[in-house]
């Protein structure tokens, strides 16, 4: 169970990193596509959005509820924490993705919360290694 | 702690996050066939409770057109090659032309769109059974069948006609057209302008970039999925008519631009006489040469204050019911895909209001966005007026409106006659939010249903 843990914190670390590098594709290919001529409206979306959508919205929340359900079961100090910690950030920045569209302004906090998820899911994989590395502890969930 | 004990706690707290999440889930599916006519719950609007039995009374599929010798006759034929959908060959596909009062039939006859389709005439109030919404007033009409329209052409004005069959994909790629009903002894001409964006480039009945400019009326239809703003270059204009509903007494614009919602139309009078050029967006216009394009104006035209107030046949003040339509967007489960969904009043699809009303009724609708994005609101087989928004009442040209853009934090207080029995969509026209969930129904006291979602014929309205 540590072992998957760590890979489900590694993995939204992993998608922490599409998301930044696909919602910058997006926009360069929406100034790209203008350029040629096509209109950007109320329902254009190019792959690069598709994928921020589809990680965004259903792959890290995904893998942070399996993390938070895992930490119940792995034995990690201080996992619990961690992984709940990560889940609600998460949760937070889809909230924060689609209060976005009344208030733009809000985009700017979606922009730095995802620093936020990305950092404390870093602590949840750097917690699953220090318990790896220490005999286990007889720690209680928590 | 005993690690029995330990892992009892894990499988109570994993069982306290996964269980609601399943539980929902599980709640959210809807069975492959139903009967959207009894789908959610029943909202009478604060009038009397009249009987919900979906099982008595005249059946939607009886609620047809006159019979009789048609004045207009069209075959449409509709066609799939590749992502794209055409009628008779072409997108958009022909305009069909009417005058006032005359009975139009059309047989559309399905070649090769594999999911089947339908034809839904946008702003005509036809009768029920002829207003082509797969599942509610007919089945899809399969590849090698064939189904018969025929209504009255009771309202001058500008329509156009769609796909209300897997229609989010259809009406996109192309499965549509114009229907304009001149008045009688009308001798002016005017020039139809379908705007459509194929595959991220806007185009004007079909051609993106210019097109030349034929006359000075223009009709504008959007069939796109979201608002476009238009705008007119090298001269001043009025704004005649919204909807297919006469402006009473228009004024003239000059540094304004025009939005047209989705499925919106508008019909434009340039006043001359130099060279003119009417923008939609996209770099897409129509011109006459040596007109010079001017920038998109700041300012756009509010229909509210638009116009000489006039006259609107009933009274809204004294309604019968009244009906709240409050747009609201929440995660949760549609149909088991988890996602953030359109709710109305608060509630997911299939649980949304059936808002029920008795022929004759006068009702009155406040129309809420709170969703955080636009949405331009069609209620089918009926023309609404719009008596203010955000508080602000209507003091221009009575504002009859069938597709009226509803922006985020917008709240609209509308009203209309029940006067055409049936069973009608109320639905976002951005058709992409159809599957999403933004869609409820006006059911008629004493109809019953006659077709299912789903089922053999695969009906899939939205
Ligand atoms: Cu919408």
């Amino acid at each position: 169970m540590r072992s998957v843990y760590r890979a489900l914190s590694g993995l939204i670390l992993i998608g922490f990193v599409v998301q930044i590098a696909a919602i910058a594709a997006a926009w360069f290919q929406v100034l790209n596509d203008v350029d040629d001529g096509g209109v950007f409206d109320n329902n254009t979306r190019n792959w690069a959005h598709i994928v921020h959508a589809v990680v965004g919205a259903e792959v890290i929340p995904l893998l942070a509820l399996a993390l938070l359900v895992v930490s119940f079961f792995a034995r990690i100090p201080g996992g619990v924490k961690w992984a709940a910690l990560t889940f609600g950030a998460v949760v937070l920045q889809v909230v924060l993705a689609f209060a976005g569209y009344s208030v733009p302004g809000v985009g700017a906090l979606h922009g730095l919360n995802a620093l936020v998820v990305a950092g404390l899911a870093s602590v949840a994989m750097r917690k699953a290694r220090e318990a790896d590395a220490k005999p286990a502890p007889p720690v209680a969930v928590a | 702690m005993r690690t029995s004990t330990r892992a009892a706690v894990a499988v109570v707290a994993a069982l306290a996050v996964l269980g609601p999440i399943g539980w929902f889930w599980f709640d959210s599916l809807v069975t492959g066939t139903y009967d959207m006519a009894a789908m959610g719950y029943p909202d009478y609007g604060g009038g009397p409770a009249t009987d919900h039995d979906h099982r008595t009374g005249i059946a939607v599929a009886d609620l047809k057109g006159p019979s009789g010798t048609p004045d207009v006759a069209v075959t449409l034929t509709a066609g799939k090659a590749g992502s794209r959908y055409t009628l008779n060959g072409a997108s958009p596909g022909p305009e069909i032309r009417a005058v006032q009062g005359q009975l139009i039939q059309v047989t559309l006859v399905n070649e090769s769109v594999p999911d089947g389709v339908t034809l839904h005439w946008h702003g005509v109030d036809v009768p029920n059974a002829e207003d082509g919404v797969a599942g509610v007033t007919q089945d899809a009409v399969g590849r090698g069948q064939s189904h018969v329209y025929r209504f009255v052409a009771k309202d001058a004005g500008t329509y156009w006609y769609h796909s209300h069959q897997v229609s989010h994909e259809q009406v996109k790629n192309g499965l549509f057209g114009a229907l304009i009903i001149t008045p009688r002894g009308a001798t002016r001409s005017d020039q139809v302008a379908m705007v459509h964006t194929y595959q991220g480039k806007r185009t004007v009945n079909g051609v993106p970039g210019i097109s030349d400019i034929s006359s000075s009326a223009i009709k504008v239809v959007n069939t796109d999925a979201g608002p476009i703003r238009i705008w007119v270059s090298g001269t001043t204009f009025r704004v005649t008519a919204i909807d297919g509903r006469d402006v009473h007494e228009p004024g003239v614009i000059k540094d304004q631009a025009v939005l047209v919602t989705a499925g919106g139309r508008v019909d434009l009078r340039l006043d001359g006489p130099g060279p003119a050029r009417v923008d939609v967006g996209g770099g897409a216009a129509l011109t006459a040469a040596g007109a010079v394009q001017a920038a998109l104006p700041r300012d756009t035209l509010d229909f509210l204050s638009y116009g000489k107030s006039g006259f609107l046949g009933f009274d809204p003040d004294r309604p019968r019911r009244r009906f709240s339509y409050d747009i609201g967007r929440r995660f949760g489960f549609l149909d088991g895909r988890p996602g953030l969904w359109w709710t109305i009043n608060g509630h997911l699809f299939p649980d949304v209001p059936m808002f029920m009303v008795t022929t004759g009724d006068v009702v009155r609708m406040t129309v809420h966005n709170g969703s955080g994005e636009v949405h331009p609101m069609h209620l089918h087989g009926h023309h609404v007026v719009v008596l203010s928004r955000n508080g602000t009442a209507a003091t221009g040209s009575p504002w009859w409106t069938d597709s009226l853009d509803v922006a985020d934090g917008d709240t609209y207080e509308i009203a209309f006659r029940a006067d055409n029995p049936g069973i009608w969509a109320d639905h976002c026209h951005n058709l992409d939010h159809v599957p999403e969930g933004l869609v409820a129904h006006l059911a008629y006291t004493g109809v019953r249903s006659s077709f299912q979602v789903g089922g053999p014929s695969g009906n899939t309205p939205e």
